[in-house]
């Protein structure tokens, strides 16, 4: 169908609030996949009030999809509000996790970029440094392209946190 | 009152109007069947020869009746056999609770005997899903299953019971179900927005589908299309939904519609749309579909505006209650031209179907004979393929849940077991199965529950020993290579209806069909017809994949 072949493919991130019930991520999981949405990043964890669950979706599509997938998701009977995000009038906030292979020669430049983008050093070990870092996706990639010259051993990302301002 | 698990199922049922359930024992819901014993007097059990005949009797009673349909079935295997049932009911948007036996808690997640996780299994094809681990919980869980079924778009709820949950006792207290609440009305708005679109169109064309039914539109329907005076198709799922006696109705819409639709959606400049999803069995090529004319659609769903087609307005809502609105708002018009126009096309282009050789036994010659000695007044059910489509064709339907099929889905073998809950549902009726040789062969073990309840449904087998739809598209599309639809069976059905205690006909010339179906239709006990039909029958007009709605073919 026509809008399938859209041209007009972006990301959007839509915040979702979920009674805490069992299986509720697997009904929203599945949801995505048979009913064809691409999920790029899935955040889950229980909100201030212990009967809920806040979920942050990262969906990649057109509008006319992004709709749908607000519509559906919202005729689950465990999701309370859907609501797709607008960039720019939220924060958008991702974690990493980095261990990068550490020796004489490359110590002192490894602790240098990560200076340079306020990111911590968690552990250090005779041959490898585990480095943490917040950031919006973009600045995530910019700090691990800084890296790529050296041996990266293991990444971990969190997927995109988004909240209203 | 302190009372077991299964006793407070038994109480909830009842709390909720439910006389009647479909079911099977086993291992998991002893508990259960043993308050059923004691509840006897209040709740009607009917144990079908397999739990998939159970689900789709589920079915037939709840599309018949309006009333939701309720099943039962044990753990694993047996639960597993509901799954076509249930996910037919989710395709037809048919209120439905489903109740399973699951092993004791304890044994849960071990791979015990009987243990599958069938919560798991139909959470794409339920509204939702429970697992009832504790008993405190049982009572407020199936209240809650009763009315998510029944609240906004219909659909199946499925419960999971451990055994122990059904053993423990628990404080019950009756509760009056709470009245459902009703979606919000749109906005005033776009009540006048449509007012404007109906009054500047000069050919409004209303096409109706399963939620006229569902929501009991049917009277607002009819005032809505006098008030406007336009011409009315139905898609399968609304069959009946409009009185098809009423100069106004055109025929079925879709992939097997009349030309007449076909030339009413070419001409119309303004198409409203009641109840109905667009499915791509009406809509055939949606690139191709009412591109010329601006589209009203009115749907309980709002995941149902925009998802297979663009409208221009969408009024959510109960059908019935946006259609009174509208009649309340609306002056009264009047279209004579177009009226003429799709009478002209009408008288034009009847569906006919001619007999392959003389004396030849047509379809269409026994639905018209049915039609006319049942006057017009039957329950058809109708398992899936030609004889579907035939029967949606030839009976002429004059009221809501008269028809029942698998529209959405399109399960063979749904037939038998829907007609049995719709007997069930509607005692004063006559029920008629309409099948093919290749559904029946599906699930005939019924024929067994027909015969130990009595339970008085006709089983018309149009028996063409081919898969006849399928083999239809291999003579249109796959140059008449008959992969694997030549039935050839040489099973005796009518000695098969005798041997489960079922009585039998047949017809194989035109001369017999009236005799035969009088005969049949004086008796009330389960019978079965015969009825052998040439095997190169088609159902035409048909729309060939790909092609425009607009557009269908006459002959082949």
């Amino acid at each position: 169908m026509s809008y399938l072949d859209s041209s007009k493919e972006k990301e959007y991130v839509l915040s979702v609030l979920a009674r805490n019930n069992p299986g509720v991520l697997l009904r929203i999981a599945g949801l995505f996949s048979r009913r064809c949405y691409n999920i790029l990043s899935i955040v889950a964890a229980q909100t201030e009030n212990t009967q809920f669950s806040r979920i942050l979706i990262v969906v990649s599509g057109d509008d006319r999809i992004v709709r749908q997938v607000d519509k559906q998701l919202s005729k689950l009977e465990d999701i309370e509000e859907v609501n797709v995000l607008d960039r720019e009038k939220a924060v958008v906030r991702e974690h990493l996790l980095m261990k990068v292979e550490r020796n004489l020669q490359n110590s002192e430049k490894l602790v240098e970029i990560a200076n340079v983008f306020h990111a911590n050093i968690l552990n250090v070990e005779p041959d490898s440094m585990i480095l943490e870092l917040t950031g919006d996706a973009g600045t995530i990639d910019s700090f691990l392209e800084l890296y790529n010259p050296y041996r990266v051993l293991k990444i971990l990302r969190t997927g995109t946190m988004a909240m209203m301002k | 009152m302190q009372l077991t698990g299964a006793q407070i199922v038994m109480e909830c049922l009842l709390e909720q109007g439910v006389d009647t359930v479909f079911g099977y024992p086993g291992g998991s819901v002893l508990n259960i069947y043993d308050a059923l014993y004691e509840y006897r007097d209040r709740i009607n059990h009917i144990r079908t020869a397999h739990e998939q005949g159970a689900a789709h009797a589920a079915d037939g009673y709840a599309r018949s009746s309006g009333k939701t349909g309720v099943c039962i079935a044990t753990s694993g295997p047996c639960a597993t056999n509901l799954v076509t049932g249930i996910a037919t009911a989710y395709m037809g948007s048919v209120p439905m609770v489903a109740i399973t036996g699951n092993v004791s808690c304890g044994l849960l997640g071990l791979d015990s005997f009987q243990e599958v996780d069938i919560t798991g299994i139909t959470m794409p094809i339920t509204k939702h899903n429970f697992l009832v681990k504790n008993v405190e919980n049982l009572a407020d869980t199936l209240r809650r299953a009763f009315r998510i079924a029944n609240s906004g778009r219909k659909g199946p709820v499925l419960v999971d019971i451990p055994k122990d949950v059904t053993a423990k006792k628990y404080e019950y207290a009756k509760h009056e179900p709470l009245p459902l609440t009703e979606p919000k009305f749109p906005y005033p708005e776009r009540f006048e927005q449509a007012l404007e679109m109906i009054a500047n169109s000069s050919r409004p064309f209303i096409y109706t589908g399963g939620g006229v039914i569902s929501s009991d539109a049917g009277p607002e329907l009819k005032a809505f299309a006098d008030r406007i005076d336009a011409p009315v198709s139905s898609s399968l799922m609304c069959q009946g939904g409009f009185d098809q006696a009423d100069s106004r109705y055109i025929g079925m819409l879709g992939m097997h519609g009349t030309k007449t639709s076909a030339l009413a959606i070419q001409n119309c400049d303004l198409l409203i749309a009641v109840g109905t999803r667009f499915s791509d069995r009406v809509l055939c090529n949606a690139n191709l579909f009412a591109k010329h004319c601006p589209i009203i659609q009115i749907d309980i769903d709002s995941a149902e505006f925009n998802k297979n087609i663009d409208v221009d307005l969408k009024l959510k809502g109960d059908a019935k209650r946006i259609l009174a609105r509208l009649n309340e708002l609306l002056p009264q018009s009047s279209r004579p031209e177009w009226m003429d126009m799709a009478a002209d096309w009408k008288k034009s282009y009847p569906l006919v179907q001619e007999a392959p050789s003389p004396g030849a036994v047509t379809p269409q010659e026994v639905l018209k004979t049915l039609n006319r000695l049942t006057g017009s007044d039957a329950i058809i059910v109708t398992e899936v393929g030609q004889h579907q489509m035939w029967a949606a064709q030839y009976y002429e339907f004059r009221r809501p849940r008269q028809f029942i099929s698998s529209g959405g889905l399109g399960t063979m073998g749904f037939g038998l077991g829907a007609a049995l809950g719709a007997q069930v549902a509607n005692p004063d009726r006559r029920v008629i199965n309409v099948a093919g040789d290749g559904s029946f062969h599906m699930n005939c073990n019924e024929l067994s529950t027909l015969a130990q309840y009595n339970i008085p449904v006709i089983e018309l087998i149009f028996n063409n020993t081919v898969l006849g739809m399928v083999r239809q598209w291999q003579k249109l599309f796959y140059d008449n290579r008959f992969s694997q639809t030549d039935l050839d069976h040489n099973t005796d059905f009518e000695m098969l209806a005798r041997a489960f205690g079922v009585k039998a006909f047949h017809i194989a010339e035109s001369d017999e069909i009236e005799p035969v179906l009088k005969q049949a239709l004086a008796l009330r006990e389960p019978v079965l017809i015969d009825c052998r039909i040439d095997r190169d029958m088609n159902v035409l007009p048909m729309v060939p994949a790909g092609g425009s709605v607009e557009d269908p073919i006459l002959e082949m």
